[in-house]
């Protein structure tokens, strides 16, 4: 099964992918708050979150990570989008996003347009 | 409308009102937006008589068409406004994150006009547009202000989204050498402008919106945007040298064509061991970071830990280590580096700020001033005695408001204005004229006073990518030189980096142009549309009372050949080259657009009344 494999040391925060993303979903149109990724900012660190679940609850088990002395809170990590973190909606409609892997064969545009290597499809 | 949101924001400070206005089509078609739309509506607008930092004058915001799309380097936001610096027009380029993210909260402009009675904030989030009190900021540093407001939005996730411009204590006294701070420590070019802003009582602002953006045909654009990145990673500068090291991979190369200036351009720099790319690996532990939607993400960032600041930072570029290190005989790289981030900690623009210094310095090396005087411990190679100087510079205690001016009312306060090296009063990128023949013609020329960012002649002239030419020659010169200016001044409307120059022609740019915008532009074109913008600029100029004597080297360069270095004993050839460049441009001897000139690049109605 593919996977999309997330190497957030290789993310340079520049935010191609959401772009990408929304072009292909959306006709004609780039507008991050439409794409099914966004890259979060913690720290000295950028990661891409790929959108999952949508849950109707906000969840009460959150963490706090430690990676090289800094803390992070897990909840920035979390793919789900919940009442708490407004993320992967779309404003217009409210419709929840959730990626597709860019239809059948996968072929993300985003994992095009990561330049960097940070975004890798990789067999399962 | 595709790739323009076609929509204005209009704030004025003194009344604490704003309007929304509509962006004429005829004008986007004509200057594009970023730059040209900036400047065409500044000179509209605004008297080129105007005091500077008087309430009267304006400051635009203004993002190209380009930008938010997903072009390739599709990220700049001019800033323009009549600097505080020069006098001449000022435009400076941002980079990250801001200038997308405006054009996401629905603005292709934003026009900022007349004078806050206390210090503000302009905050546009999601089509809420108000004006915050700032006491609480004023006096804070660019990243301590970007911090704060960040925690006073009290909600993490709209943080994340929110971007923010600010100045620094040195903007806010109203400092010439200011500049403004974009995502927490990208300077931006183009001083002047952070007085301007600080004299409006504008202390920051923030967007944030959830607009999208028409691309014309998506999937054409995304396939252009595909082969542009392939092309971007079959260059060897772009795909390897821009984004280990950023522009600093420039060091080593300047250095061996005798082009690093050395001691306020007296001497070529004396070695690359302790500045070079390796020495800059070992300083710093580099971590890339890009602006928006560049897949060359040149911006290096690291850690800095010493007394004089410590935290996030980022590490040098070839502008820094010129203007502040080697030109400043600083050779140490983690000085160069916290005097940089300083800079952008304060609102310092570092080119405006580092000239200033070595022009200090060779004031009190020459004994013509002492540091009693000055007031401040300076003298060649003393790093530490500059992280104290930019200090007290910026908050004015310690009595040194005389460096704050700049670096040519020092020199004059002085009686040698011989010793300030600056074109218009903005002091010289770190490119040596003599060793550079055409970057020298570019400065003596250049609308904003002699900075490289406004023309990258360097792309042909040192690093060889399109044409062979040696730089000590002075065949050919003028002709790239218009190309060049012609080029930036067409990217930046767009609101293009030019870095990608490096590894991609002007020409392949035309296709993602044309699928974005849903036009039909050819390469010659745009170039038309540059040349009209340059020309506009030249006349507000000239307006503003600069004319052919303005366009002169300090007499360093035409008449002291460099002893030193790798370059040779040159001198530069300015002077040679001024009458073929003026010809090129449809200009007469006095360097003043001809009326058919104007009249093919559709400017009849902007001619100079005199």
């Amino acid at each position: 099964m593919p996977r999309i494999k997330i190497d957030h040391t290789k993310c340079t925060g520049c935010r191609h992918c959401e772009i990408a993303c929304s072009l292909n979903h959306v006709a004609n149109t780039a507008n991050p708050r439409r794409a099914r990724i966004r890259v979060m900012k913690d720290k000295n660190r950028y990661y891409p979150v790929i959108s999952g679940p949508f849950v109707d609850a906000a969840c009460t088990s959150r963490h706090i990570i430690e990676i090289d002395g800094h803390r992070y809170d897990m909840c920035a990590f979390c793919r789900a989008s919940c009442p708490e973190k407004p993320f992967f909606i779309e404003a217009e409609t409210g419709i929840p996003l959730k990626c597709d892997f860019c239809g059948i064969p996968p072929s993300p545009s985003c994992v095009r347009w990561c330049n960097t290597g940070a975004l890798e499809l990789v067999e399962e | 409308m595709n790739g323009w949101y076609g929509r204005c924001l209009r704030v004025n400070l003194t009344e604490g009102r704003h309007k929304i206005e509509k962006l004429d089509g005829d004008l986007l078609k004509n200057f594009l937006g970023g730059r040209g739309l900036g400047v065409k509506v500044y000179s509209d607008e605004v008297s080129p008589q105007i005091d500077p930092l008087s309430p009267d004058n304006k400051l635009i915001f203004s993002s190209g068409p380009m930008v938010g799309t997903g072009a390739v380097t599709g990220a700049s936001c001019n800033v323009v406004t009549r600097s505080a610096l020069t006098g001449t027009l000022a435009c400076a380029k941002m980079r990250g994150h801001f200038g997308a993210e405006m054009k996401f909260a629905g603005f292709d402009m934003i026009i900022i006009e007349g004078k806050a009675e206390t210090p503000v904030i302009l905050s546009i989030m999601d089509d809420k547009i108000r004006l915050i009190p700032a006491l609480e900021y004023w006096g804070r540093s660019t990243s301590e202000t970007e911090d704060k407001f960040k925690e006073n939005l009290g909600d993490q996730w709209i943080a994340r989204e929110t971007f923010l411009v600010t100045i620094g204590p040195a903007g806010e006294n109203l400092l010439p050498l200011a500049n403004i701070v974009n995502d927490r420590f990208l300077s931006v070019g183009g001083a002047g402008i952070g007085a301007v802003m600080g004299s409006k009582n504008l202390k920051a602002v923030a967007v944030k919106g959830q607009h999208s953006l028409k691309v014309s045909d998506g999937n054409r654009f995304v396939q252009v945007v595909n082969t542009m990145i392939n092309k971007l990673n079959s260059a060897p500068l772009t795909s390897q040298s821009m984004p280990q090291w950023g522009s600093a991979f420039l060091v080593g190369l300047c250095y061996q064509k005798g082009i690093l200036p050395g001691n306020n351009f007296q001497k070529a720099s004396v070695s690359l061991r302790h500045i070079g790319t390796e020495a800059l690996e070992g300083a710093f532990a580099l971590r890339s970071r890009g602006c928006f939607s560049c897949p060359i993400a040149c911006i290096k960032k690291t850690d800095i830990k010493h007394h004089a600041y410590e935290g996030k930072g980022m590490i040098p570029t070839y502008l820094a280590i010129g203007s502040l290190g080697t030109n400043c005989g600083v050779s140490d790289l983690s000085i160069i580096g916290m005097t940089n981030m300083l800079c952008a900690e304060m609102g310092l623009d570092p080119v405006a700020t580092g000239g200033m210094l070595a022009t200090a310095m060779e004031l009190v090396e020459r004994k013509i001033a002492t540091p009693e005087e000055l007031k401040i411990d300076i003298r060649f190679g003393n790093g530490n005695g500059i992280l104290e100087a930019l200090r007290l510079i910026s908050t004015k205690k310690g009595h040194a408001k005389r460096l704050g001016q700049g670096g040519k009312i020092l020199a004059e306060s002085f009686e040698r204005p011989d010793l300030f090296m600056g074109v218009k009063g903005m002091p010289l990128s770190p490119f040596d004229p003599r060793a550079l023949q055409g970057m020298g013609l570019h400065f003596a020329t250049c609308n904003y006073g002699s900075h490289h960012l406004y023309a990258y002649t360097f792309i042909d002239e040192l690093l060889n990518v399109n044409e062979n030419l040696d730089p000590s020659e002075i065949k050919g010169k003028p002709g790239l030189v218009k190309l060049y200016q012609d080029t930036t001044a067409v990217m930046d409307s767009l609101g293009l980096c030019c870095w990608p120059l490096l590894g991609l022609k002007f020409k392949n740019f035309v296709p993602l142009i044309n699928s974005c915008l849903g036009t039909n532009y050819s390469a010659e074109d745009l170039l038309f549309i540059g040349e009209r913008v340059w020309n506009l600029e030249h006349l507000f100029n000239m307006k503003a009372n600069f004319n052919k004597s303005h366009d002169v080297l300090p007499l360093r360069f035409t008449e002291e050949p460099i002893s030193d270095g790798n370059g040779g004993e040159k001198v530069s050839r300015v002077n040679e080259m001024l009458p073929e460049y003026y010809y090129l441009r449809g200009w007469n001897e006095q360097g003043e657009p001809m009326k058919e000139t104007l009249k093919a690049l559709g400017l009849e109605d902007s001619s100079c009344q005199g």
